[in-house]
């Protein structure tokens, strides 16, 4: 292997959204950190296209206790509580961090950063700028990224990790000619996002395929909670093929109401006191079953209103949904927006500790390809708010780790390049192994599942996997890597969802009745790695 | 579903000598994107396709390409019948994909100082309007300037005058704008027009910005000069013969009967350099049955000051301006050079309505001209393609006297105090019109402004006029015609 296909660093962080970056901008501070992205950094990943919000406490009248009570809550008890503990206690101040380097986040006339309600929250403590805050965060972000000394790799898709025994120490990767780059460093941090572009209907941009859970997977790690996926209840169903983009809750936040075909604001039977702001997974259900039972618009969504809201509110506080929404001729002002549910978030991923350290030596992880902070179900406003907290804490701690010599396995590096001249030699499109899996996933294991459709899903993608991918020129080679991700991140799904055997948040086995909830279940977090899976039984005291 | 033909630029310059183009008959659904032909091309036709996309709902910034020579987004632009989809005017790496990080890297960083201050809520609504940048590069794509001159490019100067409203930062952001080009700029808008973010660039960044170099003392020596002339003579260029004012009643009355009555804002140019454009344009009005007022107190638009952001002087030209016609009682302005007419439309707080020559003859129904044995192109003025949204309004007139050849729409470099600050760049620009123009093997050059009149003159073979001059001779030939008739 020719030396100059190597790049080595203290720090190697993978992925360039809101967690890599806070990472990398960590990870600076003890040594040389190198970022290797799939996208153009700060241009992929979904913390750019979140719209609505931070959760952090902020105020007097808030406290730190209740947004850890908010979110245990909405997460059905599965959360990590040390993880949630320390998501509340340092959103605050990373938030500040992000002030000092120049977000502009709405402000009230006090000169205080300005929050609004969100839901599942008793206290509006969701910040934001409009409705493009995940953008105003990249912006800073990137800016800060851009004053520290960190190397930027752009457009390159890490298709293996590295191993020095037990130790990850590297990554390898293809870049957009499809030459493969070699990494290596003393700390991995995994940043690499989500993966619910497995899904016919998702939120997620081009980068949501799962990489990192199939990468870290791969390499050993423990994942948790993998069933674990937010389907968010409010995307856009039109046009066809821009279905499933991200409307934001802060439509619902700033007072949008939510109505069948039929005019009825059908929240009511679903959660009375909560309305349009319960969680995202009873909203989302809610919808769902209006849809199902005969009660959706003609596009096959409900209606989603603010009509009734004043003009400005609408033009200065959501205006990339104004924006949006004219572009497809629909004018939120006047009339209201459809939304169905859409596939959004994994809550499930790599097991960590506070310190981003996941089961492996060498890797961390943070954002949303780590497990643990979220439970059963995510509140909005606490992604970014986990990005910066975690993409702090493990670029630190992988800062801090000790230095030494790295050196590529030349027996590994042949196996990855074996397994991309085969992909070379295929005969299936992977654009259409990834067509079949969206829709088996969508149809199998989407917002109501049972043991019988997951068996199926499982056995589509089974097949799936023994499909032959064929790699039409060099540069289409990731692209192949990264249908085989998407397939590996479906199976831990799946599994994780067999595994479950309990509704618990998101996750809603309709085969299996149960006389618990989640703060009483008797079950804790599935598990998957290489070597084991299962699910914990939680010791009731 | 429907079946839309598309045409596609395919470039690897590691394989291939030049770029080509490659036509697909896509089936896409209704309401598809141009995102989503893409994909039906990648994922049905041809996967060695290449193309940049991330979020797919105009959010990143990634997947900007041109459709149609225009730059768009390719997730937000709806897919048309037959559209050309080819990358952004950047260094191409593969097919549609560009090479993006040399601009991004030289696009401003936030430098916080030594005491942190939260912004007002005040600074936050200013800053806001420049924020929204998802930095796709549409416009470095569409400026005309960077491509003959050192320019950061429009959002560079966006983000500077972000970082300058912004309390944290700690740098002089002014000093650094001038450094980067921030007088190359020739106010030509395209930036704004392409931007899918609608930010305005020119008038929200790049004006700001040079009014604050003024305070700075930065302003060119040249712009100064017409700064200093415009407070001496109420006008910015100066005369070479009989001004147009001085040549004409103040009022002029129509030959036939009176249709309606507008009131006339001259400008600098057709008052001191052009004054028989001028009187062509009048001659136009009163065959057909318009009433021109014209107070003599009016002066200079401003529009020199506040492009080159010497703003000091300019509450005394409005008032002046707006309180002459007020007088006179006029309801309605005319005027005809495009600077002006975005001047008074956009940045004046008329009491009266502002309405282009081309709006009034069309309003008006004018009388048919006889047609002329030319082939004409016609060059689209900044200042009336975006700064009045005037597009159709003069091909329809230009069509009724001669054959029109359409050429792209862009700036011929006289605007934004580019003509006296920067000439190089200045005729740079015209160079690449009067190329432009060759290809259309016209005749003649049409245009509807002063500024590009004179500059495109000085650059091309070709007799540069004005459409009232071309209607004009087009009437003059109807009259010989007649008369030859009537001789016979």
């Amino acid at each position: 292997m020719p030396s100059d296909d190597v790049q080595t660093a203290h720090v190697l962080v993978i992925g360039s959204g809101g967690a890599g970056v806070r990472a990398a901008i960590e990870a600076s501070e003890y040594g040389e950190t190198l970022l290797v992205s799939k996208t153009l950094a700060g241009k992929g990943g979904c913390t750019t296209m979140a719209e609505g919000g931070y959760n952090a406490v902020l105020r007097e009248q808030d406290s730190c206790e209740i947004h850890f009570e908010d979110t245990m809550k909405g997460g059905a008890w599965l959360n990590d509580p040390g993880l949630v503990r320390t998501l509340v206690d340092e959103a605050p101040e990373r938030v500040r961090d992000l002030l000092r380097w120049g977000a502009v986040f709405d402000v009230t006339d006090c000169c205080e950063v300005a929050q609004r309600p969100f839901g599942g929250q008793r206290f509006p403590r969701t910040c934001y700028a409009g409705d493009r805050t995940g953008h105003e965060m990249m912006m800073t972000l990137i800016d800060r990224l851009h004053s520290t000394g960190v190397s930027v790799v752009n457009e390159v898709t890490i298709v293996s990790l590295l191993k020095d025994g037990e130790r990850v120490n590297g990554a390898a990767g293809l870049d957009r000619n499809g030459e493969l780059s070699i990494f290596l460093a003393d700390s991995i941090v995994l940043a690499s996002g989500g993966g619910t572009k497995i899904y016919d209907v998702s939120t997620n941009s081009s980068s949501g395929t799962g990489d990192g859970y199939a990468l870290g997977y791969q390499a050993g790690a423990e994942l948790v909670d993998m069933e674990q996926v937010q389907f968010h209840p409010t995307g856009a169903v039109f046009p066809y093929d821009a279905r499933g983009r991200l409307v934001t809750e802060a439509v619902r936040g700033e007072g949008g109401i939510l109505k069948n075909a039929p005019g009825e604001r059908f929240m009511s039977a679903y959660d009375q006191e909560r309305m349009e702001l319960s969680t995202r997974d009873v909203v989302a259900r809610a919808i769902a079953t209006e849809i199902l039972e005969g009660r959706g618009t003609k596009n096959g969504g409900v209606f989603l209103d603010v009509t009734h809201l004043p003009r400005t509110q609408v033009e200065s506080r959501l205006p990339v949904m104004l924006e949006q929404f004219l572009q497809f001729g629909v004018d939120i002002r006047e009339e209201p927006m459809e939304v169905a549910p859409t596939a959004h978030h994994i809550m499930g991923g790599l097991r960590i500790t506070g310190r981003g350290e996941t089961t492996v030596p060498g890797l961390y992880a943070c954002g949303e390809v780590a497990g643990g902070v979220h439970g059963a179900n995510r509140l909005g406003g606490n992604a970014l708010a986990d990005t910066q907290v975690f993409g702090k804490r493990a670029g630190e701690a992988a800062g801090k780790a000790k230095t030494g010599k790295n050196k590529g396995d030349p027996v590994q590096i042949e196996a990855i390049r074996k397994r991309l001249e085969d992909v070379n030699r295929g005969d299936v499109h992977p654009a259409t192994v990834v067509r079949s899996l969206q829709t088996a996933m969508w149809e199998g294991a989407g917002i109501f599942r049972n043991a019988a459709d997951l068996e199926k899903t499982l056995g589509i993608i089974g097949h799936l996997k023994t499909l032959r991918l064929k790699a039409a020129t060099p540069a289409n080679l990731a692209e192949c890597c990264i249908a085989g991700h998407m397939l590996v991140c479906a199976t831990l799904v799946v599994k994780g969802a067999l595994l479950r055997k309990e509704s618990r948040g998101a996750h809603v086995r309709r085969d299996i009745t149960q006389v618990w909830d989640g703060q009483n279940s008797p079950y804790g977090h599935t598990y998957q790695s290489l070597s084991r899976e299962g699910i914990e039984m939680e010791v009731k005291s | 579903m429907k079946d839309l033909p598309v045409r596609v630029f395919r470039y690897n310059p590691n394989t291939d000598d030049q770029p080509h183009y490659q036509h697909y008959l896509v089936r896409v659904r209704e309401g598809a994107r141009v995102l989503h032909v893409l994909h039906a091309i990648h994922d049905e036709h041809d996967p060695s396709l290449s193309y940049r996309y991330c979020c797919g709902s105009g959010q990143c910034g990634s997947c900007a390409v041109r459709v149609n020579g225009e730059p768009v987004l390719a997730c937000t632009q709806e897919a048309r019948d037959g559209m050309t989809i080819e990358p952004l005017e950047l260094p191409v790496h593969k097919d549609l994909v560009v090479d993006m990080e040399p601009y991004l890297a030289a696009i401003s960083s936030l430098e916080p100082g030594g005491e942190f201050r939260m912004p007002t809520q005040e600074e936050v609504e200013a800053i806001k309007p420049l924020r929204s940048c998802i930095e796709c590069l549409a416009c470095v794509s569409a400026c005309p300037a960077l491509k003959v001159i050192e320019f950061a490019g429009p959002t560079a100067m966006r983000e500077d005058m972000r970082l300058t409203l912004d309390p944290r930062d700690s740098s002089d952001r002014v000093t650094e704008a001038v450094t980067d080009g921030l007088f190359t700029c020739t106010s030509c808008q395209v930036c704004w027009k392409v931007c899918p973010k609608d930010i305005e660039i020119p008038g929200k960044a790049i004006e700001k910005l040079r009014a604050l170099a003024n305070e700075k003392g930065l302003t060119l020596p040249r712009h100064q000069e017409v700064e200093k002339m415009i407070r001496e003579t109420g006008r910015s260029v100066d005369r070479a013969e009989t001004t147009f004012l001085e040549q004409i009643p103040d009022v002029l009355e129509p030959y036939g009967e009176v249709k309606g009555t507008v009131g006339f804002f001259v400008g600098c140019m057709y008052n001191h350099r052009l004054p028989q454009t001028a009187l062509d344009a009048m001659e136009i009005l009163r065959r057909n049955g318009i009433r021109v007022i014209i107070p003599k107190e009016q002066i200079c638009c401003g529009s020199p000051l506040i492009r080159t952001g010497q703003i000091g002087y300019l509450k005394t030209l409005q008032q002046r301006n707006i309180e002459a016609f007020v007088h006179q009682g006029i309801d309605t302005v005319m005027t005809m050079c495009a600077g002006c007419g975005s001047t008074l439309k956009n940045d004046y707080d008329c009491p009266f309505r502002v309405i282009d020559v081309n709006e009034v003859l069309l309003k008006f129904e004018i009388e048919p001209p006889a047609r002329l044995p030319v082939k004409a192109t016609y060059h689209d003025p900044c200042h009336l393609l975006r700064g009045q949204g005037i597009r159709t309004q003069p091909r329809e007139l230009i069509s009724r006297v001669v054959d029109l050849v359409e050429m792209p729409s862009i700036c011929c470099g006289s605007g934004g105090g580019v003509r006296s600050g920067v000439p190089q760049e200045a005729a740079a620009l015209a160079e690449n019109r009067r190329k432009e123009i060759e290809k259309t093997g016209a005749d003649i050059v049409i245009s509807s402004c002063p500024f590009c009149e004179y500059h495109i003159r000085e650059h091309t073979d070709r007799p540069v006029k004005n459409i009232t001059t071309v209607l004009l001779e087009g009437y003059r030939e109807k009259d010989k015609k007649k008369a030859l008739k009537e001789g016979a």
